[in-house]
């Protein structure tokens, strides 16, 4: 009994593992040789924080030449692009609230060749009532 | 007041209730220790961040009258104030509490605050710097001179002695129904100066809330004899009772532009007369007023 149970259970793992990863591939940036880095990748908000206000440095590197653009998902001021090259570099000064999303697209911005977040990190901060006092002067 | 006595009165009524609170207290924080409150979502009049520091100044003209007889009016020109809560320990001020249980609308605590009565002897007391700005001449009042109330007796000199800094400490309830915001707190003395106890309660009635709030506060200060005579007695010259204090204020603020407000308030407190008795104390009443910006930093 328990093998022939095994035997279907493994045969549906296997399909379900092959429609993950077909998913999974449909997903993913195409351009896989191309290495995108963000430096910072992280940004923590303190309690009192509202906001980031960073510079952020993007570079991309392929072994061979490409010609792309970086843009920011929901960014669309932010565009920078090259035309057959290797590498390259781009700083900006952002602020944002929320996780941004840097991508390399190809010229025509259809097809995102890399991807990479910027996270942001919101310290837990926990409220609780004040003290009520209206026998005190300033209250 | 209906409930001043002359001459010293038993406390042991009142220990033996201050004895009992906390254990009543305990019991309702036991059985409210499930309770979390989680009605807190943010910054808002109502609520504050846990662990952050808070610090404000106000500035403007005031004044606080001094009742005794030899007592200088204390100006309000300087405020400053701060305050840091943590999940359940929190500073306020002089104040210091530890908060056993709450819910949205009830918080049961264990405070500690200064004696109030100093501030009228001592302009160097700390209450004087978070509530009128820099102190000016230290040392204890001189004293005067005049018979007890009613009193056919020639005056008689009123030896100067020092009233010590004295913190009092016990549970406090405060709460808010409605809109109306309510405390009490039931006192005694924890620095072995006099062994006194204090009620202090109080409502705040919200008249108008729109742009700006004006509030009306009314409440009571009740002072046992131990504390009425550390201030106000003196051995085989006048010896009093306890007191019971009703005040009454009136409050507005209002947002201004950026982290300022404005801030306005008058208050009005009738002293008992175990207090107005007393041969140092020339007025029976202590008024308050204050016009001026609030910063918050």
């Amino acid at each position: 009994m328990t093998r022939r149970a095994a035997v279907p259970a493994f045969v549906l793992a296997a399909l379900l593992c092959g429609t993950q990863r077909s998913a999974v591939a449909a997903t993913e940036p195409e351009g896989h040789d191309i290495r995108l880095e963000l430096s910072p990748r992280i940004c923590t908000l303190a309690a009192d924080d509202k906001q980031c206000n960073t510079w952020v440095h993007a570079s991309w590197q392929s072994p061979h030449e490409e010609s792309l653009c970086l843009v920011i998902v929901d960014r669309p001021e932010v565009k920078r692009c090259w035309e057959n090259y290797s590498e390259g570099t781009y700083n900006i000064e952002l602020v944002f609230t929320d996780d941004l999303i840097f991508q390399l697209k190809d010229l025509d911005l259809r097809r995102v060749l890399a991807s990479e977040a910027l996270r942001v990190i919101k310290a837990a901060i926990h409220y609780r009532h004040k003290r009520r006092q209206p026998w005190n002067l300033f209250d | 007041m209906g409930i001043d006595h002359p001459g010293y009165v038993n406390n042991s009524m009142y220990a033996q209730l201050f004895k009992c609170l906390p254990l009543i207290i305990a019991g309702i924080a036991q059985a409210q220790a499930a309770v979390s409150d989680d009605d807190c979502k943010g910054m808002s009049d109502d609520c504050v961040a846990v662990g952050k520091w808070n610090f404000s100044v106000a500035l403007g003209a005031g004044i606080r009258s001094n009742p005794l007889a030899t007592g200088a009016n204390i100006p309000l020109v300087v405020i400053p104030q701060f305050s840091y809560y943590g999940k359940r320990f929190f500073i306020n001020d002089l104040d210091l509490g530890f908060t056993l249980a709450e819910n949205t609308a009830n918080t049961f605590s264990l405070v500690a605050s200064p004696g109030y009565d100093r501030v009228f002897f001592y302009r160097s007391d700390l209450q004087n710097i978070f509530i009128g700005g820099l102190p000016g001449n230290p040392g204890p009042a001189a004293f005067v001179v005049r018979a007890a109330a009613g009193s056919t007796q020639t005056p008689v000199r009123f030896p100067p002695r020092a009233r010590h800094f004295t913190y009092l400490a016990g549970p406090e309830w405060t709460f808010k129904l409605s809109g109306v915001s309510g405390q009490i707190d039931v006192l005694h003395d924890v620095t072995d100066q006099n062994n006194g106890t204090e009620i202090r309660a109080a409502l705040g009635i919200p008249l108008v809330e729109s742009k700006g709030s004006l509030t009306a506060s009314a409440g009571i200060t009740w002072k046992s004899a131990a504390i009425v005579n550390y201030y106000y007695g003196a051995a085989g010259i006048y010896e009093a009772g306890s007191a019971l204090n009703p005040f009454i204020k009136l409050g507005y603020t209002l947002p201004l532009a950026g982290k300022w407000r404005f801030s306005a308030f008058a208050e009005y407190e009738r002293l008992g007369n175990a207090i107005a008795n007393s041969p140092i104390v020339e007025e029976r009443f202590v008024a308050t007023a204050f016009v001026g910006a609030i910063y918050t930093f």
